[in-house]
């Protein structure tokens, strides 16, 4: 409502981060817009994941404004942004590993259903009924990101790559406003990643707005429709991959100045 | 769902069509609940074979302990929370079932009510340490046990102090005094068994899911939009109710109280059970259970080298592995199971195991 005349879906504007001394995020500036895909690049120890947990609510703002919809976040713990409609993966993947793939999705829809202990103890007809509804859905995003045969594995037995598919698939099973990827194709082959670029393309076509943290410049530069660079916790660029690609001082940070040594590009 | 096409009006036919549907469900449910059946039939005959009043007596203990160790293995098995105080909240539910049918009056069914309710709003002051994970959490109720304990003893108006409370009433049901140990066998069998089957609904339900999720990874279930410390204080809340509940049960049983049998060991005994039992097994804290209470009382003849000897069993148990013995019992099962076929499939302990 409030945001009227921009299409800002996600807004932070001059986001600090302090850890001690350090500035991990620097007064950066982060517009999502509604149905885009947003890369977060830059080279190690820049701030994404930083930035990425300032977001979601893992951590909490040294200084700055994060807006979402037009309310708030700043104040708001990371549970209650996962119920607005803001969901995350990990980038060291988070799954629950001694329950089945559906029952992890499963837990993906905590927040848009309502039967709690008695309910679970008395087995009530309403929620047999949610039940029921849960699972249709849970195998329906097992499905969408192409692990609909593996619903009854626990997670922990699933191969890596899969694992990475299952914690999307968690993520997207309630149909949030913005999901958050940090890394989703770290470690995996290429294949895997080609899998994976065109799952966050899917997720967008379904409505939803991502960012998207990576390393993998093939997956970032086939599905942004908008890069920001970080380094050293300071917003560098952003742009259209395009832009970004062409960006003398991207290149810089990431291979160094020509007299320096190189850093090591991830 | 079924029941509700029936109920509202529909033509009969609709209700003719349902039987064979409705057979299918009985024969389903007898399946599943096969085993729970054998164990309700066993519970249900023991006093006619077994009569032999301390026996039965003991039983009931075992029962009563079980009663609390299933409440603490939601706690602990399900959602993770290490509590040493779960001892003092059987105290609150003693002593609150004492006094309430002692000084008040309040019939002993209600009395048992009000002492898992007393428990559970004296858990609620659990919340603000619900954030506190592992030692810290398990140092902190340690101490809530301590304060407990030292309330009992030295609130002599209340609680008789270290005289004890005496002059409990056998339990009453409609009028009906329970004076054989029969019948109160029958009473704490009946409420641990109807804890068991409410609690073991928990799992694949909304609310087992958050609560487990809790336990493998908080993040990742405040990410999923779950409210951590609300799911966690509700299994305090959970976990002091069926402690309380037992301690009623056992105000009734002994129909003494010292302060004494409620001090922070009873809650290491609690947790004992569970631990040696299996984590995250409903069957488990009942066989846990059984031990802690029961082997002592085997051990008796031993005399001095009772208490060594149960410390040695429990360290042997250990040794099986961190499935306790709901593990053990499976692993068994499973041998026989390779002759007789599958037996026991339900009795697993999904949750700890690596």
């Amino acid at each position: 409502m409030s945001d009227a005349g921009s299409d800002a879906l996600l807004e932070a504007s001059g986001v600090t981060r302090l850890f001690g001394g350090v500035r991990a995020v620097d007064d950066v500036d982060f517009k999502l817009r509604r149905g885009t895909v947003h890369g977060l690049i830059g080279p190690n120890g820049a701030g994404k994941t930083t930035l990425l947990n300032v977001i979601a609510g893992a951590l909490a703002l040294s200084g700055g404004a994060l807006r979402f919809c037009g309310h708030d976040m700043a104040r708001r713990s990371s549970a209650e942004r996962a119920r607005m409609g803001v969901r995350r993966t990990f980038q060291n993947v988070k799954l629950f590993a001694d329950m089945t793939a559906v029952d992890n999705v499963a837990v993906g829809l905590h927040a848009s259903t309502r039967c709690g202990f008695f309910g679970a103890v008395l087995r009530t007809p309403r929620c047999s009924r949610e039940e029921h509804s849960i699972r249709e859905r849970c195998i329906e995003a097992l499905r969408f990101v192409g692990l609909d045969g593996r619903a009854q594995t626990r997670a922990g037995a699933l191969p890596y790559g899969h694992r990475r598919l299952l914690e999307i698939a968690r993520a997207v099973v309630a149909m949030p406003l913005v999901i958050l990827l940090d890394e989703p194709a770290a470690g995996l082959n290429e294949i895997e990643a080609r899998h994976i670029s065109q799952l966050i393309s899917s997720i967008r076509d379904a409505g939803m707005s991502v960012v998207l943290v990576e390393h993998h410049m093939d997956v970032v530069m086939q599905v942004c429709d908008e890069v920001t660079v970080l380094n050293h916790g300071r917003r560098l660029a952003s742009g259209t991959p395009a832009q970004i690609r062409g960006n003398p001082e991207v290149i810089e940070a990431y291979l160094g100045r020509p007299a320096d040594t190189p850093d090591a590009r991830a | 769902m079924g029941s509700s096409v029936c109920g509202s009006g529909a033509p009969s036919t609709t209700c003719v069509r349902m039987i064979p549907k409705f057979a299918s469900e009985v024969r389903r449910v007898l399946a599943n609940f096969g085993i729970g059946t054998l164990v309700l039939f066993g519970l249900f005959v023991v006093p006619w074979i077994e009569t032999d009043k301390f026996i039965l007596h003991v039983l009931s203990l075992i029962a009563i302990a079980s009663i609390a160790a299933m409440g603490l293995q939601v706690l602990l098995g399900y959602s993770g929370q290490l509590s040493i105080g779960q001892g003092a909240f059987y105290g609150i539910g003693a002593y609150a079932s004492a006094i309430l049918t002692v000084n008040v009056g309040v019939p002993f069914p209600i009395a048992l009510l009000l002492a898992g309710t007393a428990a559970a709003l004296a858990s609620l002051l659990m919340v603000p340490i619900t954030r506190l994970t592992g030692a810290y959490l398990a140092v902190a109720t340690l101490g809530f046990s301590i304060l407990i304990y030292l309330v009992l003893k030295n609130e002599e108006w209340l609680t008789g102090g270290s005289f004890g409370f005496i002059g409990i009433p056998r339990p009453t049901l409609f009028g009906f005094v329970l004076r054989h140990p029969m019948h109160s066998y029958y009473l704490c069998a009946g409420v641990a068994a109807l804890a068991y089957f409410l609690l073991a609904r928990i799992d694949g339900t909304r609310f087992g899911r958050a609560i487990n999720a809790i336990r493998q990874d908080a993040d990742a279930a405040a990410a999923s939009g779950i409210n951590v410390t609300f799911y966690k204080s509700q299994c305090f809340v959970i976990a002091a109710f069926a402690a309380g509940i037992a301690g009623s049960l056992y105000a009734h049983e002994v129909r003494y109280l010292a302060p004494n049998d409620f001090s922070f060991w009873k809650s290491i005994e609690i947790l004992i059970m569970v631990i040696v039992g299996g984590m995250g097994s409903l069957p488990g804290a009942v066989l846990g259970a059984s031990l802690v209470v029961g082997v002592p009382e085997l051990l008796r003849e031993l005399g001095d080298y009772r208490m060594p000897a149960f410390g040695a069993i429990l360290i042997a148990t250990m040794l099986f592995g961190e499935g306790g013995l709901a593990a053990l019992c499976r692993g068994i099962a499973r041998g026989f199971g390779a002759v007789l076929g599958r037996i026991v499939p339900s009795w697993q302990p999904r949750k700890m195991l690596p």
